[in-house]
Order: structure tokens, then sequence, then C-alpha cells
């Protein structure tokens, strides 16, 4: 696992939700998200391991809460404006 | 040890598949840039046939798609290629760029212990992208997957042309920061999963070893 993300820690009901939330506002039924070897996951297939918690279910929270924490910090915003 | 690149082009499920076909730009620019390259394609991506080609033609450069973990690189139907801390040291003193999930960490830094010209670039956590399902059957025409690997190929690519690892680093990483920028400003349904998915794969890129090494 890595040490550079929250990983391998429960996250609550509520951070379920917003993620759950986010993937549906986000994803179209046209797309698929490819995360290592467990293959591709269609929108509702990422909001099962979501619901689960499991090991990719805790990459897709990861991946939304870097996102957001990024945007929250300034890092983000900061980043974008370092290139044309 | 000899100026050229081994590369891996494993199709054994649709991550690999896309993996391959978006390598087709690295492929074209050895080519252009008269640098040799050896392709091990299907089920020739194999620990034997890797080590094999390795030993015989001991090319500076290699590059690997596939599926990975902390501990390994895998080839085609996700056997092991590389292993850390097993034949992690034919990497020792070469420039590898591995298109795979979290091998940064292990594989990475266990290969970089006693080197001094290569180096090693690779993922800290899952490399990630988007697939169009309109174009699954022919990822080539798949624009939105196309934006995860002309950013991810601009490490090679920037390397072949003769630039160092970490030009080649940096180079990647300000293109997904372009196409952020880009996909934010279009704000259309896909945007905000394609910035956040970029973002991860930017956070997730790093390099262990000699930054300055090069493949000239």
């Amino acid at each position: 696992m890595n040490e550079d993300s929250p990983q391998n820690r429960d996250f609550s009901e509520a951070v379920k939700e917003l993620v759950i939330t986010r993937i549906e506002a986000q994803i179209s039924p046209n797309i698929r998200l490819s995360i290592g070897m467990d293959g591709s996951l269609n929108k509702e297939e990422m909001i099962e391991h979501v619901k689960k918690g499991d090991e990719i279910g805790e990459r897709i929270i990861n991946v939304h809460l870097n996102f957001i924490k990024a945007q929250s910090s300034g890092e983000l915003i900061s980043a974008l404006n370092s290139v044309d | 040890m000899n100026q050229g690149v081994i590369i891996t082009l494993p199709k054994s499920d649709d991550v690999t598949e896309y993996l391959s076909v978006f390598s087709k730009p690295i492929i074209d620019e050895c080519s252009k840039q008269n640098i040799k390259l050896k392709k091990l394609e299907k089920d020739k991506a194999n620990r034997s046939d890797f080590e094999k080609l390795l030993k015989s033609i001991d090319y500076k450069m290699i590059i690997f798609n596939g599926h990975g973990s902390v501990n390994e690189i895998l080839g085609h139907k996700n056997k092991e290629l590389i292993s850390a801390g097993k034949n992690d040291s034919l990497l020792t003193n070469r420039i590898t760029y591995s298109r795979s999930c979290y091998s940064l960490q292990g594989v990475g830094n266990s290969s970089m212990k006693n080197n001094t010209d290569g180096c090693f670039i690779g993922y800290k956590i899952p490399f990630m992208f988007l697939i169009d399902l309109t174009h699954v059957t022919n990822p080539s025409k798949d624009n939105i997957a196309k934006i995860f690997f002309e950013t991810s190929n601009l490490i090679p690519i920037t390397i072949i042309k003769g630039n160092s690892v970490k030009e080649a680093h940096d180079n990647s990483r300000k293109s997904m920061l372009r196409a952020i920028k880009s996909a934010i400003k279009k704000k259309n349904k896909d945007s905000e999963a394609i910035a956040e998915t970029l973002w991860n794969n930017y956070l997730a890129q790093g390099l262990v070893g000699n930054f300055n090494a090069t493949l000239r």
C-alpha cells in the first residue's frame, strides 16, 4: 500500500456518501475507470466498491479526497498557474 | 551497455490492450530518432524472454507496460517480469519507465540501490486512466484515454529525444497540468473525472536514481 495517501483506514459513511454523490454526478454511462490489476470499472461497479469499503473502494475514495484536498488547499490552482 | 530501448507490450485484458496500443507514439519516436528498439509483444512479455533479450542486447532503456504491485512488474497474463529482491538488479544503471501501479516504491527503490547511472520512473499509487466504451474495440480512437497516454508517453519520448530523466518527468507532469486545465475549461460531462484522474497520476508519478541519466 502507498505511504503517501490515506490508505488502510476506515472511511466514515459520510465520506463514502460524498464520493458516491461525486461519482454519480461525474461519470457518464460510457466511461470506465482503469484502476490497475482489477481491470476497468463502470459507474455502478465503482459505487459498489466504495459502499463495501474494500481495497478498490479505498483507492477510489483516495482519488476523490486527494483532489478535494488539492482544490481546498490551493495546491491545485497553484500547480495549474505554474503552466501556460 | 548499448543505446537502445526494450518495450513490453502485453495484451491480455482491456487495460494492457490500451497500454500497448497507446505505446505506438513511443515506438514511432524511436524510429524517428534512429534509436534501436526491441518489442516484447503479448506472450513474449514474460520473464524468461525478457531476461534472455536483455542479456543478449544489453540495452540502456526499458519500458514496462502492464500491471504491477509494490514488489512486482508483470507481463502478459500477469506473469512476473521483475520482482524486488529477485531479478530487480537487472534494472540497476539502466533507465526504466514502468507504466504499472505502485512499482516505484518497491521495485524502483530496490533496483536503484547500487546504482550510479540509471534512473527509475514509475508510480507510487495506481496509474489510472478513463476508457470511453464507445471505442473499446478500437482503443486508438478513444480520445478520453488518449489524454492519459499522451501525458505519460511524454516520459519515454522526452528521454528518447536525448533529454534527462528529470526533464522527462517534469515535461510529463507539466503536460498533465495543461490537460487538467484544458479539461476544466471545456466544462463538459467528463471534465471533472478527467481532471481528477489526471491529478491522481500527477501525484503518483515519481523517480528514483540518477535524475540526470540520459539515453545518449
